[in-house]
């Protein structure tokens, strides 16, 4: 029931945040061990889906800290996004594929804390405030990490863009 | 020092979260500075693409995984249920009761009087020993010799009655 409902959102925070779908493979199943586990301290009163993501950003920051994933080349982005198109983007010079590309391997320059906000707010698309009851943060400080991290993948754009014009 | 104030609140004007005034101050310096119009509409086009990002499907294997751990669960319990069992307790109790006494003769400040004084009674035990077993040995001649004396009394009484000579 639980894998049924819950396996493909985890998997995909977890494959988002380490880039590598090997990876997350494995961190899906450590944290599904740990569900398990600590079923028996759900407060019922609370939202289950942010409690289980609040278990699931805990366990790959420290999983993060711990290995450090940064030194590591995350996945080709055609691997397993394959939504590639040729389209060209006036914005950045490149095609819409080439542009996510870029941002898939950018999200390993931010922070920890920054990518987690930026994978929670802009990949899986929930609001300031769901963002901060996941992360346990004040919407102040989630508005903030967000800022900087749309500010530090829009100057990877910028750089790449620079680099292509400038060859 | 204005582009990066500027900067900072570029997202929150993608957002539209500034102040009539804020948002006045952002227009009017994008329409100025070429970089941070271009930064503005790159911090769009991020938001758009990342917003894109399509879902990956775990794999079979994976899922087969995540539906065997409860069973997994169940079995490593198992084997804590057992080590937990109450007729383990007196066990247990008896082996902590045993390693409290350990511990104060392993780091109590007596550690080398009871060394000796243990020492002491097994060379007590040792020599009580031997001398049992030198007891012993008297104990098994004179046995002997008493068998011999019997042996010679008999012969002298001659049973039989037959005369030697």
């Amino acid at each position: 029931m639980l894998v049924d409902m819950y396996s493909k959102k985890v998997f995909n925070m977890a494959y988002q945040f380490s880039g590598s779908y090997q990876e997350a493979e494995d961190l899906t199943q450590d944290i599904f061990f740990k569900l398990y586990h600590q079923l028996g301290k759900y407060d019922f009163e609370k939202n289950f889906t942010a409690w289980l993501l609040t278990l699931v950003k805990n366990y790959l920051i420290d999983m993060y800290r711990k290995t450090k994933w940064e030194k590591r080349q995350r996945d080709d982005f055609d691997k397993h996004l394959h939504s590639v198109s040729a389209v060209d983007n006036p914005e950045s010079g490149l095609t819409e594929g080439e542009n996510k590309k870029i941002l898939w391997e950018g999200l390993n320059q931010l922070s920890s804390d920054i990518r987690m906000a930026i994978v929670l707010k802009e990949i899986q698309g929930k609001k300031y405030e769901e963002v901060a009851e996941i992360l346990g943060l004040p919407v102040g400080t989630v508005k903030s990490r967000i800022n900087r991290g749309r500010l530090q993948l829009a100057k990877i754009l910028h750089h790449k863009k620079e680099k292509i014009h400038g060859l | 020092m204005v582009c990066d104030k500027i900067q900072n609140l570029l997202s929150p004007y993608v957002d539209g979260e500034l102040t009539p005034e804020a948002k006045a101050d952002v227009e009017a310096h994008l329409l100025s500075c070429r970089e941070c119009a271009e930064l503005l509409s790159l911090l769009k086009l991020a938001t758009a693409s990342l917003a894109d990002f399509p879902e990956v499907e775990p794999s079979s294997d994976l899922k087969a995984k995540l539906y065997a751990i409860p069973a997994r669960q169940k079995k490593f319990r198992f084997s804590l249920d057992f080590l937990v069992k109450p007729a383990l307790q007196p066990v247990f109790a008896t082996v902590t009761v045993l390693l409290i006494i350990f511990s104060f003769y392993m780091f109590g400040p007596y550690k080398k009087d009871i060394d000796k004084s243990v020492d002491r009674q097994i060379h007590r035990g040792y020599s009580q020993l031997e001398k049992l077993y030198a007891k012993a040995g008297s104990v098994t001649d004179s046995l002997g010799a008493a068998a011999d004396n019997i042996l010679v009394s008999l012969k002298k009484i001659n049973p039989l009655g037959k005369n030697e000579e």
